[in-house]
């Protein structure tokens, strides 16, 4: 756990200092939301029923912005081999590095949700959603993770990650649309959407720290 | 002592063998130079004994431990110097020794660190950012890095790259001639090797052609001391 935690303590500290894949990723949510604020009729029309479609394209276009960057730098300044020749298990190496991402991405969701609620006049920071957004995004971040592993050492691996991620993402984007819904108090059927969501961020997190290190054996 | 021994090591990349049925064995505390032209397997033979690139087929150990066995504690013996400097650009050196430090479990890394950057001469500038400094810092860094921990065997690749005479000198002090250290590196400098090298292996496509000096033994070498008292007998 020591070493997630140094993991963790380093990309936070990369992140801070190298702030361009995360800017880019908060820039295009905000650009995104902004855009869908001057689409909406405000006004007039009801645009609840549209939040949880807003949110969670942005949050997953952002996302994959944010997460093609996670073992690429690494690769690209030969950091990755250093990380693969310490005495640490390859799954501590995977964890600190979705615990890194999973902070970031949440900083950018909690951003963008502030602003959602400022353009649309809809209170989106409630526990219920927080919730929903949170488990999501784990799920989500551990799976591109892994997958941005694949992508690294390819040159094309801004177009690879969201073409292998976006099939296999196609549950947790129901769920978390679902339970968006559900949580702004609109009628979403009988389906337990939260509990799906869980479900799926469960078997990505165990199925993803199980398959990293094949995924980076020579 | 043997510190490294492989046995048969193959490493094929799409079917093209890269490495040959290497065998040899270096001793404790040997430093062992390993030399050949470019493509000859140097980088591979060095990647497959740093546990970064799996052999496709023979075996090796480090020490006592063989190859699949106690991974963590035979990575906890290497030092590796490798083509790049393996350094987060965007952190500083005394950060980036730190955190090497932690992912080793080195229990004193913070003095470890001061220990080592002064000893490579960087320890002035351990709060400036590592693409700042020149490339000749960045590989004293970097030796610096693979020292963290304290390994007993150095696997080293081309370490003479970017350094100036200063750099040279340090390097021979703290890691090629450093006493105890089995250090195994493939260089091209081949008029330095006389000055720190105990013994040569030489690669050939991927196979080890000759094994000179003292410190190595190869299936070659073995081969020939095995018959040379067997031709002594015929010949009388």
């Amino acid at each position: 756990m020591s070493s997630s935690w140094a993991v963790l303590e380093k990309d936070l500290r990369l992140l801070w200092r190298h702030r361009t894949g995360w800017l880019s990723a908060l820039t295009f949510a905000t650009i995104s939301v902004l855009t869908y604020s001057f689409a909406f009729d405000l006004v007039t029309a009801e645009v609840k029923p549209l939040l949880p479609g807003v949110l969670w394209v942005t949050f997953l276009f952002a996302g994959t912005i944010a997460c093609s960057r996670s073992f690429a730098d690494e690769v690209e300044q030969g950091t990755f081999d250093a990380l693969l020749l310490a005495p640490v298990p390859r799954t501590a190496l995977y964890v600190g590095k979705v615990l890194a991402n999973c902070v970031a991405l949440l900083a950018v969701e909690v951003a963008v949700m502030l602003l959602a609620t400022i353009l649309f006049n809809v209170p989106l920071l409630t526990p219920a959603l927080v919730l929903s957004v949170a488990v999501g995004t784990v799920g989500y971040v551990s799976l591109t993770t892994l997958l941005s592993t694949l992508g690294a050492h390819v040159r094309a691996r801004e177009v690879l990650l969201p073409v292998l991620s976006l099939p296999l993402l196609v549950p947790l984007l129901i769920a978390g649309v679902r339970s968006t819904s559900a949580a702004l108090d609109m009628p979403n059927g009988d389906a337990p959407w939260t509990l799906l969501l869980v479900v799926f961020a469960i078997w990505s997190i165990l199925g993803s720290a199980l398959l990293f290190p094949l995924a980076v054996e020579r | 002592m043997t510190a490294i021994e492989a046995r048969s090591l193959t490493k094929q990349f799409s079917g093209v063998p890269v490495l040959d049925r290497v065998t040899f064995a270096v001793e404790d505390g040997a430093k062992i130079a390993l030399i050949g032209a470019n493509g000859a397997g140097k980088s591979t033979l060095l990647s497959v004994l740093s546990t970064l690139a799996l052999a496709s087929s023979g075996t090796f150990q480090v020490g006592d431990i063989e190859a699949d066995g106690d991974t963590a504690a035979l990575r906890r013996k290497i030092g590796v110097l490798a083509h790049s400097p393996m350094l987060y650009e965007e952190l500083t050196p005394l950060e980036n020794l730190r955190f090497f430090a932690k992912l080793y479990g080195v229990t004193d890394g913070a003095e470890r660190a001061q220990v080592l950057l002064e000893r490579v001469g960087l320890w002035r500038r351990r709060d400036e950012a590592t693409h700042v400094l020149s490339r000749g810092m960045h590989q004293r860094l970097a030796i610096a890095r693979a020292l963290i921990h304290r390994p007993s065997v150095l696997l080293l690749d081309e370490p003479e790259t970017g350094l100036d005479q200063d750099g040279l000198a340090l390097l021979d002090e703290e890691v090629l001639r450093a006493p105890g250290m089995t250090v195994l590196a493939a260089t091209h400098m081949l008029d330095r090797i006389e000055a720190w090298a105990d013994g040569r292996i030489t690669l050939v496509r991927g196979r080890v052609a000759t094994a000179e000096g003292t410190g190595v033994r190869t299936a070659v070498l073995e081969a020939v001391q095995a018959a040379a008292p067997a031709a002594q007998a015929v010949t009388s």
